[in-house]
C-alpha cells in the first residue's frame, strides 16, 4: 500500500489517533511519519503534527469568533482582540473583563454555558507585586560584587535580569 | 541515572490496581487550571515576571507541606532525559517539556499530587489515583486548592470564574479523565462509533499521553470537554456515570469473545501475545503496549496466565523510552531500547 500523504513511497506504519473524539487512521511511509512526529523507537511519546489529518484544531477560534468591527485591545496587556483570535490565548485575566462581551458568546458556543457556577473564591493571599520588587540599581550593585569575585555565571544571569528589566525600573 | 530520576520511587504507586473496577480503568486524574491575579499569563509575561511566579509558586507549595519529602524541578535545569521521565510520569506536559520559559513542578512523595508552574496557565495543580476514584481524585486536588488559594491570589471572576489563558479552560478551570483501558471494544471495532456517541454527551477522548497523541495498547484518556456552567461536582458525576457506562459495554464486549466460535481466536491471540512478550528479544514500546492490552485483558478474563494487574500496570510505565535508559543508566539507541525492553519483560514476566 503507498502512503496516504506523498503517495511515492509504501507505507510502513498505520497510525491511530483520536483526534476530536474520532479514531482516525492513516498510513505513512517512514519518511512521512517521521514528519509528522512518529518515530519507531518505541512511539517515543512526543505530540504528533497532527495538522495534515482531518479534524485538526488549526484555526478553531477563528471560525467561531464573531467579527469585531474595530481594533479591541485589553487596556491591561495590550494584547489585541485580533491577536487572540490567532492564537487562542488570551494575554491576562484582564483580558476577559475587556472582551466581556466578545468572550461571552464565544464561551456560550464551547461551553454551552457563559456563568460559573462552580467553586466560589475570594482573594486573600499576597499579590505577586507584593513582593519585594528587583530594582536595576541593586542588580548592577550585585554584577559588579559578582565580577569582582569572578563569580561569572551569576554575573551572566544578574545581567541578563537587569536587560530584561530595561529602564523601567532603574 | 543521575539525581533527578534516581530520587522518584522505582515502583509507581498510583498504578497499583486498587480503585474500582483496575482492569478496566487504570488511573483517574483531576488536574485544576489556576492564574495569580494581576500577571499577564505565561505566554506574554516577561521572562523576569516568569521566574518571580516560579519562585513564589514553588515557596507556596512548599508551604502547604502537602509536598513534605516530595520534589522541586525547574525545568530549565534538567536534561533532556529527566523531563522525557517526567512526561512518562504524567507529572510534567510536552508543552513544558519543550518549553523554553521558566517553568517547574513540584510532585508530593507519592507522586499522587503535582503543581506544574508555567504551562500554558501559571499553575496546573493535579492529583492522581488508582482505578475508578473520581471522588477520591478530586478530593485530594480540592485540599491542594484550598492550601494554594489561600496563600495566593487567584485570578477570579465572579462571572466566569477561574480565569486561564485559553478560554475552553474557563469556568472550573478542570479536567477530570479516567485512562481506560478497552480492549474487547476495540477488536469489536466498536471505538469510531462510541467516541462519536461520547462527543456528543460532552465528553473528550484522546490517547495516552493527552492531546493529540495517539492510542496505545487500546488506552483512552476520557474526561469532560467543557469546564463552565456546572459545578465541579456535576461535571464529575457525568463522567463517572459515562465511565460507569463504558464499563458496561466493555464488559458486554468481553463476553461476546468467549462465546462459541469466537472463544478459541480470543484465547489464541491472548497467548500468542503472552508468548510474544515472554520470549521476544527486541520489542518497540507500540508492539509491546499492543501486546500488553492482550495480555491485560485476557488476565481480567480468567486465562491461566500467571501474572498480576500490578506486575502489567508497572510494565506499561516503566517500559517507556526514558524510563528504560534510566534503568539502564546510559544513554541506549531505539534499537538497544528494543532490546533492553524485551530483555526485562522476559526476566519479570511470570
Amino acid at each position: 500500500m503507498l502512503c496516504q500523504s506523498c503517495g511515492k513511497n509504501d507505507a510502513v506504519i498505520f497510525l491511530k489517533a483520536a483526534v476530536n473524539n474520532k479514531v482516525t487512521g492513516i498510513h505513512l511511509c517512514g519518511h512521512c511519519a517521521e514528519e509528522k512526529g512518529v518515530t519507531f523507537s518505541g512511539l517515543d511519546a512526543e505530540p504528533l503534527n497532527l495538522s495534515g489529518m482531518p479534524g485538526h484544531f488549526g484555526g478553531y477560534f477563528k471560525e467561531f469568533l464573531p467579527r469585531e468591527k474595530r481594533t479591541l485591545r485589553c487596556r491591561t496587556c495590550g494584547q489585541a482582540y485580533h491577536e487572540f483570535k490567532e492564537s487562542g490565548l488570551l494575554g491576562c485575566p484582564g483580558c476577559y473583563a475587556e472582551f466581556a462581551p466578545q468572550l461571552t458568546e464565544l464561551l456560550t458556543r464551547i461551553h454551552g454555558s457563559c456563568a460559573h457556577t462552580g467553586k466560589q473564591y475570594a482573594v486573600t493571599g499576597k499579590t505577586p507585586a507584593a513582593r519585594p520588587r528587583e530594582s536595576a540599581a541593586g542588580l548592577r550593585e550585585a554584577l559588579k560584587k559578582a565580577v569582582a569575585r569572578e563569580d561569572f555565571e551569576a554575573a551572566a544571569r544578574l545581567r541578563d535580569r537587569i536587560k530584561e528589566l530595561g529602564g523601567a525600573n532603574g | 541515572m543521575g539525581k533527578v530520576i534516581g530520587a522518584f520511587r522505582a515502583h509507581v504507586t498510583w498504578a497499583n490496581p486498587k480503585g474500582k473496577w483496575p482492569d478496566i480503568i487504570f488511573s483517574t486524574r483531576v488536574r485544576l487550571a489556576r492564574n495569580l491575579a494581576g500577571a499577564a499569563f505565561p505566554h506574554s509575561a516577561p521572562a523576569a515576571a516568569l521566574r518571580g511566579i516560579r519562585e513564589t509558586a514553588l515557596e507556596t507549595a512548599k508551604a502547604t507541606r502537602l509536598f513534605a519529602r516530595g520534589h522541586y524541578l525547574k525545568t530549565d535545569a534538567l536534561s533532556p532525559l529527566e523531563k522525557k521521565f517526567l512526561v512518562e510520569r504524567h507529572h510534567i506536559s510536552h508543552n513544558l517539556a519543550s518549553s523554553e520559559r521558566a517553568g517547574a513542578v513540584a510532585v508530593s512523595n507519592d507522586e499522587d499530587l503535582a503543581v506544574m508552574v508555567n504551562e500554558e496557565d501559571h499553575l496546573r495543580l493535579q492529583s492522581i489515583a488508582s482505578g475508578f476514584s473520581i471522588d477520591a481524585a478530586l478530593g485530594a486536588v480540592n485540599r491542594l486548592d484550598a492550601e494554594l488559594g489561600r496563600l495566593l491570589p487567584y485570578a477570579f471572576n465572579a462571572k466566569f470564574g477561574f480565569l486561564t489563558a485559553c478560554p475552553t479552560n474557563v469556568g472550573t478551570g478542570m479536567r477530570v479523565s479516567c485512562l481506560v483501558h478497552l480492549p474487547a471494544l476495540s477488536r469489536a471495532g466498536r471505538m469510531p462509533g462510541l467516541l462519536e456517541s461520547l462527543s456528543r454527551l460532552g465528553v473528550t477522548a484522546r490517547g495516552i499521553y493527552g492531546e493529540g497523541t495517539c492510542v496505545l495498547g487500546d488506552f483512552y484518556q476520557i474526561s469532560n470537554a467543557t469546564c463552565l456552567g456546572r459545578s465541579e461536582e456535576e461535571f464529575c458525576a457525568d463522567l463517572d456515570r459515562t465511565i460507569a457506562n463504558l464499563i458496561r459495554l466493555e464488559i458486554s464486549a468481553r463476553e461476546e469473545l468467549v462465546i462459541p466460535g469466537v472463544r478459541l481466536k480470543t484465547e489464541d491471540g491472548v497467548f500468542r501475545a503472552y508468548g510474544l512478550l515472554k520470549n521476544a528479544r527486541s520489542v518497540s514500546y507500540g508492539e509491546f503496549m499492543q501486546n500488553l492490552s492482550l495480555v491485560r485483558m485476557g488476565a481480567a478474563m480468567g486465562y491461566s496466565i500467571r501474572t498480576d494487574f500490578g506486575t502489567l500496570n508497572q510494565f506499561a510505565l516503566l517500559m517507556q523510552p526514558a524510563h528504560l535508559e534510566a534503568m539502564a543508566g546510559r544513554p541506549l539507541g531505539p534499537d538497544e531500547r528494543d532490546a533492553e525492553r524485551a530483555a526485562y519483560i522476559r526476566k519479570n514476566l511470570n
